[in-house]
């Protein structure tokens, strides 16, 4: 029998193939957010993106939750196109923010997408308490989103990603608007829900002790423009605890991340 | 720990209870002060008035009860043109609202329209509408009651197709990639996203609209073929020289835009009342 987590068996999910995304500004310019990005991220795997404001990495995430169309190169996902495994419906996508509809209770937002996706009352019921559950909130299924705090706010978007089953799940900087011990405690809680359900994640993040705590592989971009620097495979077994950033070899692949940063440290 | 020992002022502005006494006593108490300087004829020297003019308080009072009867059904009458008027007039402006966002490379230029028809007086528009509708139906008084409920919708369209549309439109950051990531229609979008997200707009265009509403009513009637209303009695009496009577109604006339903002306040914190939980 395969023992081997999904992540290791190497089966190309999602493939970056030469994605250049060029904008234009305000005054006209051409900005060059994304040049020539190509890799491929694993099934199963917990993969990082990784770099300063301005490298892209948002950019890239659009590009594959087909919120975002390349200027050239494009994106395969289990060998279709974005768009195609977007009307498939089988992106969870968090965001920076939670992004929740104030006049629903934190049960029926975590139904939004099920309301959508056209599930029966029952199952949409029984999704959402499950994942209330998952995320430790069943106490507060029928509170208000501005009845809770923000670490509880950005929970009850996590539930309603990964509420859809979606492949994929795609997070933007989820946690950068919270608390260290926030921030701490939901690192442990995904990591949980991710060896639970073997989904593949993307996550971005500028945080270098974020994306070694989280990740299976670290994909480094370095701005201006947003580029390719390396990509980094972080050997930290799981399931992943806190005590083990103090380890030294935590503080390596700290290190290794941050000198594989074009132009060296930052 | 230093204790620091806190003004009373300091205290009082903390103290809940003080708060809301202070923000509903504060107001009562001023009203009362007007009311007893009006009685004891103060404010006729101020002003330097006489009773007859300005008639005191228990006189209003008095003549209010008297004719209560014949108040109620001219009050009725203002009362009805102001909420068809505002309930059709914000319909209306809601639709335009809706038409704007779904089209909005002309939507919004075509509000620009919308909210200079804002601009036109009422005391313009009044007369127009009485003209306009004269052949609308052999009955004086229907005649009337169409050309009035004309001049407060009108009045009323702007408002709501304005700050309708900004409820449409102006969606928190994220929320349409959220929807596009689910594979939304446009009409799962605008059911799910962006009529609950009016909601709270609406009422802004209502705290606006429902005392204009009663405004145009009174003053269109002052124009009207028909003679009924509140706004046609203030002004016969007033014609007449009797000051009395027409305070009497002008009291009616606050009485009734008194009434209308507190239903629409009672409607609003019950229909937002989970968007201001804490």
């Amino acid at each position: 029998m395969n023992e081997k987590p999904a992540y290791m068996n190497n089966d190309i999910e999602i493939a970056i193939n030469n994605v250049s995304v060029v904008f234009k500004d305000n005054s006209g310019n051409n900005v060059q957010a994304l040049d020539n990005i190509d890799f491929d991220i694993h099934k199963g795997e917990f993969i990082s993106l990784l770099g300063p404001s301005g490298c892209g990495k948002t950019t890239l995430l659009r590009t594959i939750a087909d919120l975002l169309e390349p200027t050239s190169g494009n994106v395969r996902v289990s060998g279709r196109t974005p768009k195609e495994i977007r009307l498939m419906q089988k992106f969870g996508i968090v965001f920076q923010s939670p992004v929740l509809f104030e006049w629903r209770t934190i049960k029926k937002n975590i139904e939004l997408p099920l309301e959508i996706m056209g599930y029966s009352k029952k199952d949409r019921s029984d999704r959402a308490d499950e994942m209330l559950e998952m995320v430790g909130l069943t106490k507060f299924a029928n509170h208000y989103p501005q009845q809770l705090s923000g670490g509880m706010q950005q929970r009850v978007g996590i539930a309603r990603a990964f509420g859809i089953r979606p492949e994929i799940l795609l997070m933007d900087e989820p946690f950068s608007a919270l608390d260290e011990f926030t921030k701490e405690k939901l690192h442990l809680d995904l990591l949980k829900i991710w060896e639970k359900t073997n989904k593949t994640i993307v996550f971005v993040t500028h945080n270098i002790q974020e994306a070694v705590f989280l990740s299976t592989r670290i994909c480094v971009l370095s701005p201006h423009p947003g580029r390719l620097s390396a990509v980094v495979d972080v050997d930290l077994p799981y399931p992943r605890t806190i005590e083990m950033r103090d380890t030294p070899h935590f503080g390596e692949l700290v290190s290794k991340v941050r000198n594989s940063f074009e132009g060296g440290s930052l | 720990m230093i204790k620091r020992r806190k003004s009373l002022w300091q205290r009082l502005k903390e103290n809940s209870v003080a708060q809301t006494l202070s923000t509903i006593l504060l107001p009562i108490s001023f009203g009362v002060l007007i009311l007893v300087f009006w009685q004891t004829q103060v404010l006729h020297k101020i002003f330097n008035t006489d009773t007859n003019t300005l008639p005191l308080p228990s006189r209003i009072c008095r003549i209010i009860i008297d004719n209560h009867s014949a108040i109620l059904v001219n009050a009725l009458y203002t009362i009805i043109v102001a909420v068809v008027g505002l309930v059709i007039g914000s319909i209306i402006g809601y639709l335009i609202a809706v038409f704007a966002a779904l089209f909005q490379k002309w939507g919004a230029g075509g509000l620009t329209i919308v909210g200079a028809f804002n601009a036109i007086p009422i005391v313009a528009l009044a007369p127009v509408m009485t003209n306009w509708t004269k052949d609308v139906s052999n009955d004086p008084n229907i005649r009337s009651m169409v050309a009035k409920i004309l001049v407060v919708m009108i009045v009323c369209i702007a408002s709501m197709s304005i700050n309708a549309f900004r409820g449409l439109t102006e969606l928190k950051p994220f929320t349409l990639d959220l929807m596009s990531s689910y594979a939304a229609s446009k009409k799962t979008v605008f059911l799910k996203l962006r009529l609950p997200n009016s909601i709270p707009y609406v009422f802004t265009a209502f705290r606006v609209s429902v005392p204009i509403s009663i405004i145009s009513a009174v003053v269109s009637e002052y124009f009207a073929e028909y003679i009924v209303g509140v706004g046609r009695e203030i002004r016969e009496n007033i014609v007449l020289g009797q000051y009395p009577t027409a305070w009497a109604y002008i009291v009616v006339a606050c009485l009734i835009g008194l009434l209308m903002y507190g239903v629409l306040v009672a409607i609003e914190s019950i229909v937002l009342k989970s968007r201001r939980v804490k």
